[in-house]
């Protein structure tokens, strides 16, 4: 049953122009709570502009983004910051940051300019350190992390944000299947907890194994928008990605895309 | 872990005060220490102890305290900016500029020498703003590479302006070579007087971007996801920068050193980069180092005086590559 509920984010004709060159030029991107949104498409698509510039991130040309109804264009940037959080691809790893001092820096849209930190700040550092994981490592210096484990805390310093929507620009690019494994768990089960999540992502058989629905971005337009199995289908993986594939999935949850690696 | 950080903090703290007495009391003639509380109260006699005091000491003092922050200061904001170790005043171009601006007067117009805080200040803030304005056009405005070269190359171009200066003037470059070597002078109140604002308005600017810089060291985008303009906070760190540096020139000369190495002393012996630590005892130490450099200076071989910035480098230098070889 469909329940009326406002969007917590609404993209609609979007337009981004870099320099030049066009972007993206009719991009659509609807978000409700507890949602996970995957947005996939092939290197260039625009995909990751699409989640930037809606995060406000990067100047739109034209077009409508709107958070919980409002305009990105009336929100001032900490009003942004208590909407939704943004967790890069890589993020900065700065020496002589300990992971519980990251996450802190991530609470800061909460705290006044010269105040400290509350006691309600410090227990939503806690929780964010608690929830995605890094409580093993907190007092641990950044660079000494892995891959993963500094993806986690990016999500982590995310959370500290606590915005009703997190929105993850290929978090898991870079990593192994295990910690892809780890973090993909957690997306899906902060999803559950109630969050509205966006994930950019290459992996069609991760997007279609944990998203609610799938976003297919195409030469800076959005192609299509459903459940992964409606919109991600053989045609439509040879005709965006010019490839012969098929996305398997079976009754245990498990997805995997069997491609016809070197037939044409 | 706290402990370490509390640590530094009282090391810094005891060597300025430390430094700050010796600075009252020694010299060409030494003050014993109750006749300058005595006159620091008021209740001295009038009297050439007094004088020295009053009139001598405390300016020198002050101006060694607020120049060593303000520098060490600049070097902070700028590192944590611009995210790059190398930097320093000597990088947006503020060295380069204030170096020149006082050439000018101390060559081309000696019997202006009332003006040597303005000139230094006023190239230093000029040659800043020329690297800003170069780094803030084009398609990636604000982008660190270029703000880098930008500096580079104006900190080149007033060197060489400055170096064909001292040769067209050969036979006053001696006034000159003080300033350029850095270094303190017994003038009293008069420079600070004219320098003051700038040095208010750079630190005022500093306890500002502290927050905002720990959201930078993250990266642009998670300083962007939390509300913050990274462009905006890189321009207004190097605006407090260039007006701290600026006014520390006009004051003591071409002391750069002390910008680039005291922020890496405070992290690597505090173990942290927060911002909140990094700034304020930077501040703390680049003071005590400053004064501790000047009263040595001063002191050593009285009544001739050594300059103090090739001394401060002597003493920085040795304790920054102990620290740097046990740094992860």
């Amino acid at each position: 049953m469909e329940v009326a509920t406002q969007p917590l984010l609404e993209v609609e004709d979007l337009c981004v122009v870099i320099g030049r060159t066009p972007i993206l030029h009719g991009a659509e991107l609807t978000l409700e709570a507890g949602q996970l949104v995957a947005v996939v498409g092939p290197n260039g698509a625009g995909k990751s502009t699409l989640v930037r510039a809606a995060a406000g991130l990067q100047r739109r040309s034209s077009g409508t983004v709107r958070w919980s109804g409002s305009d990105v264009r009336k929100l001032r940037r900490r009003q942004l910051a208590r909407m939704r959080a943004f967790v890069p691809q890589r993020g900065r790893v700065p020496d002589g940051i300990s992971v519980r001092d990251a996450v802190l820096v991530g609470r800061s849209p909460h705290v006044a300019a010269l105040a400290r930190p509350t006691r309600a700040d410090h227990a939503a550092v806690e929780q964010a350190i608690e929830r995605s994981g890094v409580a093993a490592f907190a007092e641990r210096r950044l660079p000494t992390l892995s891959g993963g484990e500094l993806q986690r805390v990016q999500i982590a310093v995310a959370l500290a944000q606590q915005a009703p929507v997190l929105m993850a620009d290929e978090p898991t690019a870079h990593l192994d299947l295990g910690a892809t494994v780890v973090i993909a768990r957690l997306l899906r089960g902060l999803a559950d907890d109630g969050l509205g999540v966006v994930l950019v992502a290459h992996d069609l058989a991760l997007a279609a194994a944990i998203a609610d629905r799938v976003v297919v971005v195409s030469r800076g337009r959005t192609v299509a928008a459903g459940r992964a199995e409606e919109v991600l289908h053989g045609e439509r993986l040879a005709e965006v990605w010019a490839v012969d594939a098929e996305l398997r999935r079976d009754s245990d949850g498990r997805a995997g895309l069997s491609v016809a690696w070197l037939q044409k | 872990m706290i402990l370490r950080r509390s640590l530094v903090v009282a090391v810094a703290a005891t060597a300025l005060v430390s430094a700050t007495i010796a600075s009252l009391t020694l010299g060409a003639v030494d003050v014993p220490v109750r006749d300058v509380i005595d006159a620091l109260r008021g209740d001295a006699e009038p009297g050439p102890l007094r004088e020295i005091v009053l009139e001598l000491r405390l300016p020198r003092t002050f101006s060694a305290i607020i120049v060593g922050a303000g520098l060490a200061v600049a070097g902070a904001l700028l590192q944590g900016a611009l995210a790059n170790p190398l930097a320093s005043p000597d990088v947006i171009g503020v060295t380069g500029g204030a170096g020149f601006g006082a050439a000018l007067i101390l060559l081309v117009f000696p019997n202006s020498i009332a003006l040597l805080p303005v000139g230094a200040l006023a190239f230093g803030l000029v040659a800043a703003t020329l690297v800003f304005a170069i780094a803030l056009a084009g398609p990636n405005p604000g982008g660190i590479g270029r703000l880098i070269l930008a500096g580079i190359a104006v900190s080149a171009l007033f060197g060489a302006a400055t170096t064909s200066l001292l040769t067209a003037y050969p036979e006053r470059v001696q006034s000159a070579i003080f300033f350029l070597a850095g270094g303190l002078t017994s003038n009293g109140w008069t420079e600070v007087e004219v320098v003051w604002p700038y040095f208010t308005a750079g630190f005022v600017l500093a306890v500002l971007l502290i927050r905002p810089l720990d959201r930078l060291a993250l990266g642009d985008d998670v300083a962007q996801s939390l509300g913050t303009h990274p462009r905006t906070i890189r321009l207004g760190a190097g605006m407090a920068a260039a007006l701290l540096a600026a006014a520390a020139a006009s004051i003591a000369g071409l002391l750069g050193f002390l910008g680039l190495v005291i922020p890496h002393v405070v992290r690597l012996a505090g173990g942290t980069s927060r911002h909140g630590y990094v700034v304020p005892v930077s501040a703390l130490s680049g003071a005590a180092l400053l004064l501790a450099g000047d009263t040595l200076a001063r002191t050593i071989k009285a009544p001739i005086e050594l300059p103090v910035g090739p001394l401060m480098v002597a003493l920085g230098v040795p304790l920054f590559l102990f620290l740097l070889r046990r740094a992860v």
